[in-house]
């Protein structure tokens, strides 16, 4: 034991005497901490952006699934007057053809249903040529920061899918579930499928746009019966929005819709 | 963080449990102070990401 504890006073003796570190290694280290932390801390933030949001959106929507569920089976459906849509800078039909040109002089009545409340689920969104949107994502109304948290959402001041005009719904591209992260693969002539407590509306992809976040114009009303998907693009990114733009072929109001065009 | 660990107080249990709950604690402020700097600086619209 003595012989061990002079050993270790030996070696104490060779090792050279440090003298303090100076003031400007001090800084240096501090700041080269301090860096080191703020790394951490904008990888963590990169990481909870694209795998914790989605994690969470993820419980949402099974929890919003089960909502549409009930709100289908509970929703109440009414018939109201087809009125066409007169997009802007069209100037409208000279006569209400919505009271006066059905085929015994009676209004054509489309199925609708009342307005979802913000952040209520209301439709699903299927589009089967894209592998992550065939199974679903359930449609939220509004497009607030925290609707789009959870999904999709649909734009409240545009139609409910299925009915005349265009109606817009956007979603995440790369966050928060990434609902629309593969629209970009989507093609001309494929399929989009939005079930409602209606029925199942089934669109016609027929645009694909890509453009600045101020061409507010993709929104505007148009004849007939429409659905606008919009996300970010590219992905990662919000400098630019991707439009994909279809028209109604088939559902519950297409035949009072297109027969009307 | 070594000698953080070894400032908590009791013994090697509690000091496990005690670091469990800081890390877990520091985790979900870290979660709301991401989801502020997310909303905050990064969005710029309904359809952002």
């Amino acid at each position: 034991m003595t012989q061990l504890t002079d050993a270790a006073a030996a070696r104490a003796e060779e090792v050279p005497h440090l003298p303090p570190p100076s003031r400007g290694y001090r800084l240096m280290r501090g700041t080269g901490l301090t860096l080191v932390w703020l790394g951490a801390l904008t990888l963590g933030f990169v990481a909870h952006q694209l795998w914790i949001t989605t994690f969470f959106a993820n419980q949402n929507q099974t929890e919003l699934v089960a909502a549409l569920e009930e709100h289908f089976e509970s929703a109440e459906i009414v018939e109201v007057p087809y009125v066409p849509v007169v997009p802007p800078g069209e100037t409208p039909p000279p006569e209400d053809r919505s009271i006066v040109s059905g085929a015994l002089g009676a209004p054509e009545l489309l199925r609708s249903e009342a307005p979802p409340e913000e952040g209520a689920a209301f439709a699903e969104i299927r589009i089967p040529s894209l592998p992550s949107l065939e199974d679903g994502w359930a449609i939220v109304e509004g497009v607030s920061l925290r609707d789009l948290k959870n999904g999709a959402g649909h734009m409240p001041w545009t139609p409910l899918p299925g009915q005349p005009g265009n109606s817009v719904i956007s979603g995440h591209r790369t966050t928060y579930g990434q609902p629309f992260h593969d629209l970009d693969l989507v093609e001309i002539g494929d399929v989009i499928e939005v079930e409602t407590a209606l029925g199942t509306h089934m669109y016609s992809v027929k645009e694909i746009h890509v453009v600045e976040p101020t061409d507010v114009w993709v929104t505007d009303p148009r004849a007939g019966a429409w659905l606008t998907l919009t996300t970010c693009n590219p992905k990662f990114s919000a400098r630019e929005r991707l439009i994909v733009v279809a028209e109604l072929i088939e559902g519950p109001n297409a035949e009072v819709i297109l027969g009307r065009l | 963080m070594r000698r953080i660990y070894r400032a908590l107080p009791g013994p090697t249990p509690v000091r496990i449990i005690t670091s469990i709950v800081i890390v877990g604690v520091a985790l979900v402020a870290l979660h709301f102070f991401y989801e502020w700097v997310g909303s905050s600086f990064l969005d710029t619209g309904g359809t952002v990401g």
